[in-house]
């Protein structure tokens, strides 16, 4: 009875066997008998065209939804159960082919879509001025490498915290969701990026995952995606806040251009300085305006009078003038008019005589008459009465 | 020693606050020119900003695998 095994001990050692040889095995096959007992447990049958192996999983590691018909890709390790039968324990299960792709996520985005996480009410704004973003992406990728290239282009002084994961196959969707978990937990990023360049169908069908895309819905931290090229739309896409067709285009929605930004400024300032010149020219008529209300006022009030009492005064003193200048051009024509009848030739028209030479007997003298002159002796010389008469 | 710490998109949310002061009802012409030149000030120091800043990239060493 050397090497005998009890049933139970059995098993335990083919299990033990199995799980050395296969610590974890991938099998890639079509999916039948597909089942859930209890809500909770999942079995199927993986098959080709001569062989099937039955497999068990739990509903919660179903990542994306299976049926009847699907090719898949299954990770799990073999097993023999306590009753003898071959299964496989699957951890993680999914669609592969662009037929079961396709089905996958059309199921899962209904499911979705009915629960709300797609809504559009739901979508936040990614804030235009960034001071720091959180990047989940593999650091290999040639996505990522255009990301960085395309934001250092545009924009400056931002920081960029970059969580390097898988960004395709099973094991993607959990780094991924750990990432955005940390940068959720540690809060100070505005933003979070989800970056992978363009790839299959089963390249990035990882981001059709239902945890994943549950993540991304409950992110408190807005995320903006840049998955793959414009055609290709993945869950995490439609759960996403803001959704880019790529990593450059998701550069691009994530910074503004330095260039426009600066030439922004530039119009902001000219703008201001037309502002402060009208402010200038309105300040320049009201006080215009105000200036030449108050000399009307004084005008008015003050000046008009004055300037009334001095045309008054300037009146005065030129009549005065006048007046006195009439006084006196009288008086000239009386003097003038004295003057003129004191010329000698007019009292010589008037019949007199000049005598002219030494008064007495025996002298000559001159006469001078209006028209003669007359050389003559006096002989005598008598006194003269001045009534008239000769004395 | 406060306006050393402010970063590029602060510098622009401060500019946009002073833009706006000159469309605003608080206007006053007697404060408008120090006002410009505050901001004309700030708009060159952004224009600095915008040609020489460069981003910081840091690449966490935290591993996500597990």
């Amino acid at each position: 009875m050397e090497n005998s095994f009890t049933p139970t001990e059995f098993i335990a050692v083919v299990n033990q066997t199995l799980e050395y040889a296969y610590a974890g095995v991938t099998i890639v096959g079509e999916v039948a008998s597909f089942k859930v007992n209890q809500g909770k447990w999942v079995f199927f049958d993986i098959k080709d065209e001569e062989s099937s192996i039955s497999c068990f999983m739990t509903l919660w590691a179903m990542r994306q939804p299976i049926e009847d018909g699907m090719k898949v890709v299954v990770k799990g390790v073999p097993k023999l159960t306590k009753w003898g039968k071959f299964s496989l324990t699957v951890s993680q299960v999914a669609p592969v082919g662009e037929g079961s792709l396709k089905k996958a996520y059309e199921m899962l985005k209904k499911k979705l879509s009915l629960e709300g996480l797609f809504d559009e009410s739901k979508k936040r704004e990614i804030p235009k001025y960034l001071d720091k973003i959180g990047v989940i992406s593999s650091t290999q990728a040639a996505g990522y490498a255009d990301f960085i290239k395309i934001i250092n282009a545009r924009w400056g002084g931002m920081k960029v915290v970059v969580a390097h994961t898988q960004v395709q196959g099973m094991d993607a969707p959990d780094q991924i969701i750990r990432a955005l978990n940390y940068f959720n937990e540690r809060g100070d990023v505005q933003a979070i990026a989800i970056l992978r360049g363009g790839g299959s169908k089963d390249d990035l069908s990882c981001f059709n995952d239902e945890q994943l895309t549950r993540a991304v819905a409950a992110s408190k931290i807005p995320v903006i995606t840049g998955i793959g090229h414009e055609v290709d739309e993945s869950l995490v896409d439609l759960a996403a806040d803001v959704r880019a067709s790529t990593p450059s285009n998701a550069a691009e929605m994530l910074t503004p251009d330095r260039k426009e930004e600066t030439r922004k400024v530039q119009q902001k300032m000219s703008r201001v300085s037309e502002e402060l010149m009208n402010g200038v020219r309105q300040a320049t008529n009201d006080n215009r305006e105000k200036i030449e209300k108050v000399s009307r006022g004084l005008l008015t009030r003050y000046i008009e009078p004055k300037l009334n009492d001095v045309r008054k005064t300037m009146s005065d003193i030129l009549l005065n003038i006048k007046r006195e200048f009439e006084l006196k051009e009288n008086d000239l024509k009386q003097k003038v008019k004295l003057l003129s009848a004191l010329n000698p030739e007019v009292v010589l028209k008037q019949g007199y005589a000049i005598l002219s030479g030494k008064i007495s007997p025996g002298s000559v003298v001159k006469i001078t008459t209006f028209d003669s002159e007359i050389t003559t002796l006096i002989q005598e010389i008598t006194k003269r009465r001045k009534d008239g008469k000769e004395g | 020693m406060e306006k050393k710490d402010k970063n590029l998109n602060e510098k622009i949310a401060e500019l946009d606050k002073k833009v706006e002061w000159f469309y605003s009802d608080d206007f006053e012409l007697e404060k408008a020119v120090d006002k410009y030149k505050e901001a004309a000030s700030l708009a060159k120091e952004i224009e600095k900003d915008l040609t020489e800043l460069k981003n910081e990239i840091e690449v966490l060493s935290e591993d996500f695998t597990k």
